[in-house]
Formats: structure tokens, C-alpha cells, sequence
């Protein structure tokens, strides 16, 4: 039985039996090699339902659309391990209950795709403590080899470059499942701390905060990459984030409900060498 | 419509002479809204506040910019000279155009207009900001003193005699610190613990002192005049009510051979225990290391011993939450490990002692019961050598500072061995003879002239053992040759360190410490006994090195600070608190988690059936110290600080 049948049952139970009210899946895109989000509330429409390897974004998303949750009711989603990774850290900032969401996990590598046991986040743990032991900070990209190479003037004009191309659209934040803030930093008008003409100023000021923002919470799941509608490779920024999360604090994004965020949590043991 | 005031301050030379006061007032003269902009050389002096208010009253300013020192020295000055005046003193805004400025810069021409940037950047804050009442909160009428030295007793006998309560809070099972094991003190050589013990007896019996020995502080919570702290009262296995402190538990004790803490070493004590003869309390504790029940669970000998039946093994550690309005840290130091003097054989051989240990021996409560004896044979020395700077002054391998009392506790001990062996020889390795104190050059003299102690100038490089003798190999220096001697016994003068766990417990308590563990002062010179931290106060040798008259002199000026915080009902609190806007706060409490002061609570929001319909972040104004660490995290920029907004601070950067 394939995985997608298979999955499909599953899902099909789930919304018969009345254990979720809703199932947010994959379904075809507007192109043979695209997908798009499905949301069945019957078992009916579960037939829509598609998973293969090209099944690609991060989901997690939309379980934080306003109301959702609230009537206390359980979510089926389908995730990959970046997603169930945001789900851990959605439950530790307070934005859902984890015991709302029954996850229906998959991994893909190349064009296999298997299975992830479990339904509750915490069924996961395990699995995402071995994804963060195992996470190799140089796993290497060539364009990332690349920046790491350039002299900070020359960096800089790359990202100048890059930058300048953004158009404000901000489809990254709609994009990201850690975007959740009912009102974000870049609407505020009192004062406009960051400039929303799409002039190459403003758009470092939005980027890089947003880069901040992220910092040890991005689970690198491309949402925003895949997003960027002038090709923006948004990933490096957030990729170099979660590096210096992991090398200066030894924290990986998402390894539990409780973890705490890196920015606003103190160890004794912290290092201090921005401390002259 | 603003009117803003500027008042440029010469600060005498500090700032006139390398700023053009004159050009900016004369560029601030004609900024948007500046009705007044004037110079003078010293605005704090009097007159100079007196033209500052007059200037308030007769031009009805709506907020003001001194362009002067930091706001660290006089922003209380000219905020207090606003209110006289009639405005809120929450309109007054400092430039600062001295240390980030003058001080800084030697290019006149661009200080100046460093200086012009600065000021019109306050004018532009000051715009937006807005009237603001202090906070009052009420103040715990209680100080915890936290160690039972000589630093801790004097400031918790201080406080108490002034009527207010306090606690004492001791870690070891007695009362009396490194003082209770000291023999004779320097310079009047009078008995250490016959000056001592009536203290202790006197902090225990007083009736405004809750003594808690045995017990270490695990956590401080709140702030100023309300702290809230956590203290773990480690379990004695005996009843403190019951037990009359008579002694036959250890008597009975069949584990003896331990080695005494209090006597470093060189005696020996027993599981259950009194750590000295004159503890305070008199009441032993049991040793569970070493202790035979706790680990095969026989022997109670002690309990059959007992006539009263005080001791009982399942008694367990108790936790007291306190409210305190004021801490004093007398937490004390250690001498260090003189480990690294491989050369100097401590460890190696048993007659290379340190001072502390030397103490011990000429101490009549000593193992040796004062008479000062060889470790190794139990004979009587006919020659100690005694190294100085062990481990002060040395970068190298030791501390770089000096302990300031070796010098003159290395003397003492000369003058005691001779007092004791007559006939007995000293000699004395030093760097220099630091004897800065009421009687204490006068104190070294009398050893040199009156008991013969032998000083040479210079280090000793090796110690080693030659036919029953240490043999010394130094440097005269004065002589400019090596010398080698021979001696019975080597005491090193070994350097004071602070407490091993002292940069831990600075964490848990919230205060300052330098490179070495050494508590931070809020100030070296003028505020020396208060820590960085308001309402925490340092006393003793946990500050820095520090003997006994330095360590009691502090600790009265701690209990002074202490008692001036009491001495009203309810304390003022600037009003530079944070808040939250409700509306657009995500509730991910980021900000909860980053307040250092636990001043950030969850707020449910209900609906009009009572259901939760989201949670966002309040902010205790009791608690909250303005700090801002919350605002920086805040990603949807939920939280403001009043008279930091983020209004006024983004006008105070497009001001530049």
C-alpha cells in the first residue's frame, strides 16, 4: 500500500470517527510538479488529498489562523520534520496546544518518501533529538561556501543586490509559520521605525529584522524561499541565523514544547564574549 | 506648541575647554521649538539651578535639556531643580556633552558639532515627553544578612540595635567565619576569639536576630525593599529545641579520624560534630559523608548517647521563603590553594603549612592547644621560615592583586612563635613591608626590633627536604646574593581569594563581580558599600581583600545604608516602568521569560461568557525596574517604556 492510500485512510478515519474536525493536507497545484494546500473537513474530500515527494511546504502555518483551535477541537495535519519542528515551537511560544494537533509525519529524500510514526508531537521527540544530534553546521551549500568566502564589503553588496530586488510584498511573513504577530512590527506607523517604500534601505531594514526575529526559531522549512516572488534566497539569511543560534547557545530550533526562545532565555553558562 | 529650555554647562574646563559652548547655544537658539538656549560655567552650583528654575517660570518652558555630564551625576539634580520650579522633573532631559563628548574628543571644531548633534537630539525627545509621577511601594522592614563573619555579625548586631529585625544567615553549622580561627590579631595581638565569641553569643541571643545556621540562600527574588528569597535550611539531623549541646553524641562517635574544617586539617574531629568548642549555636550537626548510619545503616551510637533524644536521621532540608527589604552580602573569602608552588612542597611536605593553618597551631583552641608544634613530629620548631606574597602580586601563577593583611599577619605570627619558643628563630622572604593601618608600621617594626624577625627582600624559588630539615633557596636582593636556609617549618603566606562558589551566588543573588569573584561596589570611591544592584549591600572580604577593622568599618556602613532605607514607610520609585498594549500582544512570552525581575504576568482575556478568548502579557508596575529588556524582544513592539518610548526615542535618533 502506497503511503498516499495509506495516509489517506488514515485521514479518513480521523475526520469519520470525528477525532479532528479538519485535515490540512497536499493536493494538486496549478502545474503537474506543484501543491497546494488542501483542507478537508469530510471524508469525503479526502480523496483530494496527494503525497508524494514534491509535497514540500511547511503547513504548520495555518493551524495559528485566528479561532482555529479554539473550540478546543483536534487538527490533522500532514508534516515533514521542519514542520513538526514548528509545531514544537508554536506549543512553547503559547500560540497552540499541541495535544489539538495530530500530526501525519513524512520524510522525503530525493523522490522516496516515507513515513513518521507517530501522532502527537511528543511521539517525535525522540526523532527530532537524533535530526538536531546529527546536524552538521558546515552541511554545505555552495552558495553558502560562497558568502562565507566573500570579504564583508563584498558580502554586502551581494545582499545589496539581492535586496534590491524585493518589492515589499511581504509574502516571506505570510509565508512563515513563525509569522504569527496580529500586528507586525513593519505596520506599525508610530513611529516607522523601518521604511516600507521598496527602496534598497527599507528593504535591508525589513529583511534583517526579520532575520532577527527568526533567529533560533527558524526550522528552515524554505517556506519564504519558495515564497519570494523576485527569488530573494532568503533561506542563507535564516540558515546563518540558526547556525549562530546552534554554535553560540547550542540551540536547535524546535527540539521540544518547552524549549525556551534563545533571545529571551539566560543561562548562567551562556557565554559572554560580546562582554569586553 | 513646545518650549524648550537649554542649558549649556562649561563644567569649569571639562566641557568649555574643548567645546564652543557659545556655538551651540547659538544653534540651538534657533532650533524649532528652543525659547531659551544660554550658557553657564557650572549649572549645578547654586546659582545655576536658580537660573534654570527662573528660566522655567518666567518663560513657562514645557520641558528642558541640560547639555552637561552624565545624567549617571546630576539628572536627580536638575530634575529635583524642575519640580521646584513647578514642571514634572520627567520633562528634563540630559545631553550628555562631557563624557561622550569633550572628554573624548581633542578636534574642537567637531566636538563642538558632536556637541550640537547631541543636545538637538534631547530637544527633539524631550518634545514628546510627557508628565510622570513616582511609584510608591511599600518597604519589608527586614534585612537579611547573608554570612555569620565578623563582617555579618557586625552589620546584623548594627541593624538589630537600631530596632529593626534581621536574619542571619550563616552556611557553615556556626556562627564566627575565618575570625573564630584566627589566634591573635594584629596590632594589638589581643585574642581572636575573645573578642569574637561575645559577638556571636550576642548576635544569637539578640531579639531582633533570626539566626539561621547551616543554611545557604538558593534564590532572591523582587527588588528593593521587596525582596522575596529563598533560603534552604540544610538538615543537622539534630533537634536545635531539644538538644542541650552537652556533648556525649560525639564522645560516642566511633568515626574520629576526620579531618577538621576548622582547624584546616591539622586536628580531627568526629561525624557528629561541633566544628569548635565555642560554636555558636552549641548544637552538632552529623556529617552524612562520613557519618556510619547514612551509609550502611547501623551504628547509632549517638542516638542511644543522647539523653534527650534530639537526634533523629530522617529529618530533612527545609525551605523558608522570606520577605526582605534590604540584603547585606558579608559572604567572606578563602585562602587559595597553594597547589600551584610545586616548588614550595605544601601538600608535599606536611611542615610547609599556610598562614591560616599557622593560626590554628598558635590558637589556644588549636590542635595543639596553642603551642605551636610541627605537623609532622609533634617537636617544636627552632626556625620557620615564612614565605610572603604566596600567590599575591604574582600574575604569573597566582593573583595579581595583594591581599593586603599578609604582611602584617606574617608578622604577628613571628612575634607569636617568639613569644611562645624562646629562643626561636625567624626569618622572612618578602617583596615589600606593606604596613599602611593605625599601629601596624609600628607593629612590624616591634617585630623586627623587639623579636628579631629576619627580613630578606626577595622570593624564594624551591623548598625541598635535606636530612630531616627544609632546606629554603631564596634571593637577598638587598645583598644582591642567593641565600639558602635552613628551616623546621615554611609558612606561606598564602593570598585571599573569595569564596569558591562567589561568582555563582553573584549570579543568584543579581549582583556584580570583577575578574576574580570579588563583589562589584556601585562605586570604588563614593559608594563603596553598595552593590550594582539597589538595595543589596557588600560587607567584609567578599568586596576585596580586607582586614578585620576594614571588614567591621564596612559593615556599619552597610547597616547605615541599610537603616536609611528603613527609615521611611514606603519608597519612592521612578516611574520608568513598561507596558503593554493588549491589543496587538501575540502572548509568546518572550517578554516573560527575558524580565530579569519576574515583573511580567499572563493575563487571560475573557470574553462576556468568562471564556478565555486569548492571553497577553501585563506588566506589575511594583515590580517592573525599567530596564527595557522585555521592549528589545518584543517583535510586534507591544511594549513601551514610559519615558523611553518608542515615540521619543525614534525622535531622539532622527534628531542627530
Amino acid at each position: 500500500m502506497s503511503i498516499e492510500v495509506q495516509y489517506r485512510d488514515r485521514a479518513k478515519e480521523l475526520l469519520a470517527k470525528g477525532e479532528v474536525k479538519l485535515v490540512i493536507g497536499y493536493g494538486g497545484g496549478s502545474t503537474p510538479n506543484r501543491r497546494r494546500p488542501v483542507f478537508a473537513s469530510s471524508p469525503e474530500e479526502v480523496d483530494r488529498l496527494v503525497l508524494d515527494s514534491l509535497c514540500i511546504a511547511n503547513l504548520s502555518g495555518y493551524l495559528v489562523t485566528e479561532g482555529l483551535l479554539s473550540d478546543e477541537k483536534k487538527v490533522a495535519v500532514f508534516l515533514r520534520p521542519e514542520g513538526i519542528r514548528s509545531i514544537n515551537i508554536l506549543a512553547a511560544e503559547n500560540q497552540l496546544n499541541a495535544d489539538q494537533v495530530v500530526i501525519l509525519g513524512f520524510e522525503t529524500a530525493g523522490s522516496d518518501i516515507r513515513p513518521l510514526e507517530g501522532g502527537n508531537v511528543l511521539d517525535f521527540s525522540e526523532f527530532i533529538v537524533t535530526l538536531s544530534e546529527n546536524r552538521v553546521v558546515s552541511d554545505s551549500d555552495p552558495v553558502i561556501d560562497k558568502l562565507e568566502n566573500m570579504s564583508a564589503q563584498e558580502r554586502f553588496s551581494f545582499w545589496q543586490d539581492e535586496f534590491s530586488k524585493c518589492i515589499k510584498c511581504y509574502a516571506c511573513r505570510q509565508a512563515c509559520p513563525m509569522c504569527y504577530c496580529r500586528r507586525c512590527i513593519v505596520d506599525c506607523n508610530q513611529p516607522q521605525w523601518i521604511n516600507t517604500s521598496a527602496h534598497t534601505l527599507g528593504n535591508f531594514e525589513w529583511n534583517i529584522i526579520r532575520a532577527f526575529h527568526l533567529a533560533g526559531r527558524c526550522v528552515e522549512c524554505g517556506n519564504c524561499d519558495r515564497a519570494c516572488p523576485v527569488n530573494i534566497p532568503l533561506r542563507l539569511v535564516n540558515r546563518r541565523m540558526a547556525v549562530e543560534a546552534l554554535n553560540s547557545f547550542d540551540h536547535f530550533a524546535g527540539l521540544s514544547v518547552t524549549q525556551e526562545p534563545v533571545l529571551a532565555s539566560f543561562k548562567k553558562d551562556d557565554t559572554e564574549t560580546f562582554i569586553l | 506648541m513646545a518650549k524648550i529650555g537649554v542649558f549649556i554647562c562649561h563644567c569649569g574646563e571639562n566641557i568649555g575647554g574643548r567645546v564652543d559652548c557659545s556655538k551651540i547655544v547659538e544653534a540651538l537658539g534657533e532650533h524649532p521649538g528652543v525659547s531659551v538656549s544660554v550658557e553657564y560655567k557650572y549649572f549645578c552650583s547654586d546659582p545655576g539651578q536658580e537660573s534654570v528654575k527662573k528660566a522655567i517660570r518666567e518663560n513657562h518652558l514645557t520641558g528642558i535639556v541640560v547639555a552637561a555630564c552624565s545624567p549617571r551625576m546630576h539628572e536627580a539634580t536638575f530634575r529635583k531643580a524642575c519640580a521646584e520650579a513647578g514642571l514634572n522633573p520627567y520633562l528634563c532631559e540630559i545631553a550628555n556633552i562631557r563624557e561622550q563628548c569633550s572628554w573624548v574628543h581633542s578636534d574642537k571644531d567637531m566636538a563642538t558639532e558632536k556637541a550640537i548633534d547631541i543636545t538637538r537630539s534631547m530637544v527633539e525627545k524631550v518634545k514628546l515627553n510627557n508628565n510622570l509621577h513616582p511609584i510608591e511601594v511599600p518597604v519589608t522592614r527586614r534585612a537579611m544578612v547573608i554570612g555569620g563573619g565578623i563582617a555579618g555579625i557586625q552589620a546584623a548586631l548594627d541593624i538589630a540595635n537600631a530596632g529593626q529585625e534581621v536574619v542571619l544567615v550563616e552556611k557553615e553549622p556556626s556562627l564566627g567565619g575565618h575570625m573564630a580561627q584566627l589566634s591573635e590579631t594584629f596590632p594589638t595581638l589581643d585574642c581572636s576569639q575573645c573578642i569574637m565569641t561575645p559577638r556571636m553569643v550576642e548576635a544569637a541571643q539578640h531579639p531582633n536576630i533570626t539566626l539561621l545556621t547551616y543554611s545557604e540562600v538558593e534564590k532572591v527574588e523582587g527588588y528593593i525593599g521587596n525582596f522575596t528569597v529563598r533560603v534552604k535550611k540544610k538538615s543537622r539531623f539534630v533537634d536545635m529545641q531539644t538538644c542541650t549541646g552537652c556533648g556525649d553524641c560525639y564522645t560516642k562517635c566511633p568515626v574520629k579520624k576526620i579531618p577538621s574544617e576548622f582547624d584546616c586539617g591539622l586536628g580531627r574531629r568526629t561525624a557528629i560534630f561541633t566544628p569548635f568548642a565555642q560554636s555558636v549555636p552549641n548544637n552538632p550537626i552529623i556529617d552524612k559523608d562520613h557519618c556510619i548510619y547514612f551509609k550502611n545503616g547501623k551504628c547509632q551510637l549517638c542516638v542511644k548517647a543522647c539523653k534527650f533524644d534530639a537526634i533523629n536521621f530522617t529529618f530533612q532540608d527545609e525551605y523558608l521563603d522570606l520577605e526582605i527589604g534590604a540584603i547585606v552580602v558579608a559572604t567572606g573569602f578563602q585562602v587559595q590553594d597553594t597547589a600551584m608552588y610545586g616548588e614550595y612542597g605544601y601538600g608535599k611536605y606536611p611542615d610547609v603549612i599556610t598562614g591560616l593553618q599557622f593560626e590554628r597551631l598558635a590558637s589556644a583552641s588549636g590542635p595543639t592547644a596553642g603551642k605551636i608544634l610541627r605537623p609532622s613530629d609533634q617537636k617544636e620548631p627552632q626556625h620557620i621560615v615564612f614565605i610572603q606574597c604566596a600567590g599575591s602580586r604574582d600574575p604569573s601563577k597566582g593573583v595579581r592583586y595583594c591581599s593586603k593583611i599578609c604582611c602584617m599577619y606574617t608578622a604577628k605570627h613571628a612575634m607569636l612563635y617568639t613569644h611562645k619558643v624562646h629562643g626561636g628563630k625567624t626569618s622572612i622572604f618578602y617583596m615589600d613591608i606593606r604596613a599602611g593601618g593605625k599601629g601596624y608600621d609600628e607593629f612590624t617594626r616591634r617585630a623586627i626590633e623587639e623579636d628579631e624577625a629576619s627580613y630578606l627582600r626577595g622570593r624564594v624559588s624551591k623548598v625541598w627536604q635535606e636530612n630531616g630539615k627544609l632546606m629554603v633557596r631564596g634571593v637577598d636582593t638587598l645583598l644582591g646574593r642567593p641565600v639558602e636556609v635552613e628551616a623546621d617549618m615554611v609558612v606561606l603566606a598564602t593570598a585571599m581569594v573569595p569564596q569558591p562558589g562567589a561568582k555563582e551566588f553573584a549570579k543568584t543573588i543579581g549582583i556584580g563581580y570583577d575578574e576574580y569573584g570579588f563583589y562589584n561596589e556601585a562605586h570604588l570611591k563614593l559608594r563603596p558599600v553598595e552593590s550594582s544592584t539597589a538595595g543589596i549591600f557588600l560587607a567584609g572580604a567578599c568586596q576585596s581583600p580586607k582586614d578585620i577593622p576594614d571588614s567591621v568599618a564596612q559593615a556599619s556602613a552597610s547597616a547605615s545604608k541599610v537603616l536609611a532605607l528603613f527609615s521611611k514607610d514606603r519608597l519612592e520609585r521612578e516611574p520608568v516602568i513598561a507596558s503593554c498594549n493588549e491589543a496587538t500582544c501575540a502572548g509568546c512570552w518572550g517578554c516573560v521569560l527575558a524580565c530579569p525581575y519576574n515583573a511580567i504576568e499572563k493575563k487571560d482575556i475573557l470574553d462576556r461568557s468568562g471564556k478565555v478568548i486569548k492571553q497577553v502579557a501585563s506588566v506589575n508596575p511594583g515590580l517592573c525596574q525599567g530596564c527595557g529588556t522585555c521592549v528589545t524582544f518584543c517583535r510586534s513592539n507591544s511594549i513601551d517604556l514610559a519615558g523611553f518610548t518608542e515615540k521619543q526615542i525614534f525622535a531622539e535618533v532622527m534628531g542627530l
